[in-house]
């Protein structure tokens, strides 16, 4: 009678001190996880909320408009520019960005003399900051005192002022960008290269196949799931470009630079219309979120080799 | 170290002129370091100079194309001396670059010092102590990388006003403490440690905190260095956020100071120039004393 009694409050006592110990445990991951849901997941909340209200910094929450907001969007042909030019800037960027490293690391990821350092130079773009990088390439692109212009001199020619063109632009931000971005992609297809098992291109070697061959038969198929990967996230990334635009061209000349997310800030903080910007973002978001989805699902099972 | 490139490249060589195709070969790669260090260095090298020549000096040798277009003829710490405010010129045109470092100094130290704090703490629960149904806790984590950060600045922004953080440091500080991507990271990291340690430091009467600290925190230390790193980088470059979050001069970071310094329609060259090193030269130095940490960061983070 009285053991089965103590093995019950054993067997209670072992349970609160299991308890204790997970409520112990939850305290370690506690201030991150309430970071997380307070800085990530309630300002999409809020942002859902904003976009069905006249919603803006000085006169607070207004009007209930439902639809409103999002209709706006979709009859905006601003915003609809806007969208293109993101589009356009990430069609431009990406594939350039991607052939670009995949040759640069094809290069870099050699053991040889002097290619550590090569290394360290194509990284150093990548830890400079985005507005060190923008105002230092709109320097070099300035028709009158850039450099760019002062090389061309050598050749006998002369640049039309590249940020001042609507058609030039957003190419000259293309390039500014690639270059700054392009050691981060490179370094990873390095170590997809680096991945790769000495003995399958012995083996090729073996059979008789060029270093072309090899390539083409070997390298690229194996490299296959990291370039998805790299295209997947850097059209992510590129779909966001902001910081560029704003520091280079404010979204202009006559709009060609007028990129999505700088049209955002526009709204919500220059025209003090808060609802609309969220709504903006809202459609933005659930576009690159449907994206993520499918990289993530593309992407399962499909990095190990 | 051989490596597959190298076995990749002896055949062919073999099968070449031997001892000159290798010179070719040798040649070859030389030009191509010079081609690559001249396009990713070039603007780099130019702002340096710029920062420690005179205006009327950079625009006097554009043109034509010379080595002074680069190099300075006369070397002068005078756009230093102006953007810090020490000079008269620079006093009078309010100009007062070492608060923005300032305040990005204090943004970056504290956001470092709490997200090692906070993101070892979460990453250690996940690695390594008992809670069931973990996994529901580290999914969510983990679908924030499904949220792309330029876009949900806005809303952040809406959030960080609520709370009534609008123009202060912790708007800048608060809602970086924790990073779902560093948790991740240290997470992989601190379940390759042998738990054996842990065990033995139970059984010694240990605590969880003190087994973080004794136990984990040293035999982590390399992760946690490329994870204090990768966070110094994204704080001190940050420049959508603190430019919405913060409207006060004298919450200015360095990257929104340069940025409005040089969008006025007048351009001070060599000033912009020195204002731009200052600006890049923390991160540089850093990344130029650890890269093997800073590489490894970029895979971790590139393949997730």
């Amino acid at each position: 009678m009285s053991a089965v009694v103590a093995a019950r409050s054993a067997r209670r006592r072992l349970l609160t001190l299991q308890r204790r110990r997970y409520l112990v445990a939850l305290l370690f991951v506690l201030p991150a996880l309430l970071n997380f849901l307070v800085f990530r997941y309630i300002p999409m909340a809020l942002a859902a909320q904003a976009s069905l209200y006249d919603y803006s910094l000085l006169a607070g929450w207004g009007d209930f408009v439902l639809w409103k907001n999002f209709v706006r969007a979709f009859e905006d042909d601003i915003f609809r520019t806007s969208l293109w030019v993101s589009i356009k800037y990430a069609i431009g960027k990406v594939p350039l960005q991607v052939l670009f490293a995949l040759l640069l690391a094809l290069f870099v990821s050699r053991e040889v003399r002097g290619m550590g350092v090569i290394r360290t130079i194509i990284f150093i773009p990548v830890v400079t900051s985005l507005v060190v990088a923008a105002l230092l390439w709109s320097m070099m692109y300035n028709k009158d005192l850039g450099l760019l212009q002062s090389l061309l001199g050598v050749f006998g020619l002369r640049h039309p002022g590249l940020l001042s063109s609507s058609t030039w632009a957003l190419p000259a931000i293309v390039v500014m960008m690639v270059w700054k971005e392009v050691g981060f992609s490179t370094i990873i297809f390095v170590a997809g290269l680096k991945g790769i098992p000495t003995m399958f291109y012995d083996a090729a070697a073996i059979d008789g196949a060029n270093r072309l061959q090899q390539f083409l038969y070997i390298t690229l198929p194996l490299l296959k799931p990291i370039t998805l990967f790299i295209v997947v996230t850097q059209t992510i990334s590129a779909m966001q470009v902001f910081v560029p635009i704003f520091v280079m061209t404010q979204g202009g000349p006559f709009f060609a630079t007028n990129a999505v997310v700088y049209y955002i800030y526009q709204n919500g903080f220059h025209y003090n219309d808060m609802g609309y910007a969220s709504a903006m973002s809202f459609f933005i978001l659930a576009l690159l979120v449907t994206v993520a989805y499918f990289q993530f699902k593309l992407l399962k099972g499909n990095v190990e080799y | 170290m051989s490596t597959r490139s190298d076995a990749a490249v002896t055949p062919t060589l073999r099968s070449g002129a031997g001892a000159m195709g290798r010179a070719v070969e040798v040649i070859a790669r030389y030009t191509l370091y010079v081609v690559l260090g001249v396009l990713f260095l070039l603007p780099f090298v130019w702002m340096f100079f710029g920062s420690v020549r005179r205006e009327i000096e950079i625009h006097g040798y554009m043109f034509p194309f010379s080595i002074n277009t680069i190099v300075p003829v006369e070397w002068t710490l005078q756009n230093f001396l102006d953007i810090y405010g020490i000079s008269e010129e620079g006093e009078k045109g309010g100009l007062r670059f070492h608060r923005g470092l300032l305040n990005s100094g204090i943004i970056a130290a504290a956001v470092v010092g709490l997200s090692m704090l906070f993101n070892t703490m979460a990453a250690y629960f996940f690695a390594r102590l008992p809670f069931p149904r973990k996994n529901l806790l580290l999914a969510f984590v983990l679908a924030t990388f499904l949220l792309p950060f330029e876009v949900t600045v806005v809303p952040l922004y809406l959030v960080v006003s609520e709370l009534g953080l609008r123009d202060t440091y912790l708007a800048m500080i608060v809602p970086f403490y924790a990073s779902p991507f560093i948790v991740f990271m240290l997470t992989q990291f601190l379940g390759s440690i042998p738990k054996e340690l842990d065990e033995a430091a139970l059984v010694d009467g240990a605590n969880y905190w003190q087994i973080l600290w004794s136990v984990v925190f040293p035999n982590a230390l390399p992760a946690l260095a490329t994870a204090a790193l990768i966070e110094f980088q994204f704080i001190w470059n940050l420049f959508y956020w603190p430019l919405i979050a913060t409207s006060s001069l004298d919450l200015q970071v360095i990257q929104v100071m340069i940025a409005s310094q040089t969008t006025d329609r007048t351009i001070y060259w060599g000033r912009t120039f020195a204002g731009l090193v200052s600006a890049v030269l923390p991160v540089l130095l850093l990344f130029l004393g650890c890269q093997r940490f800073y590489f490894r960061g970029a895979v971790l983070s590139g393949m997730k």
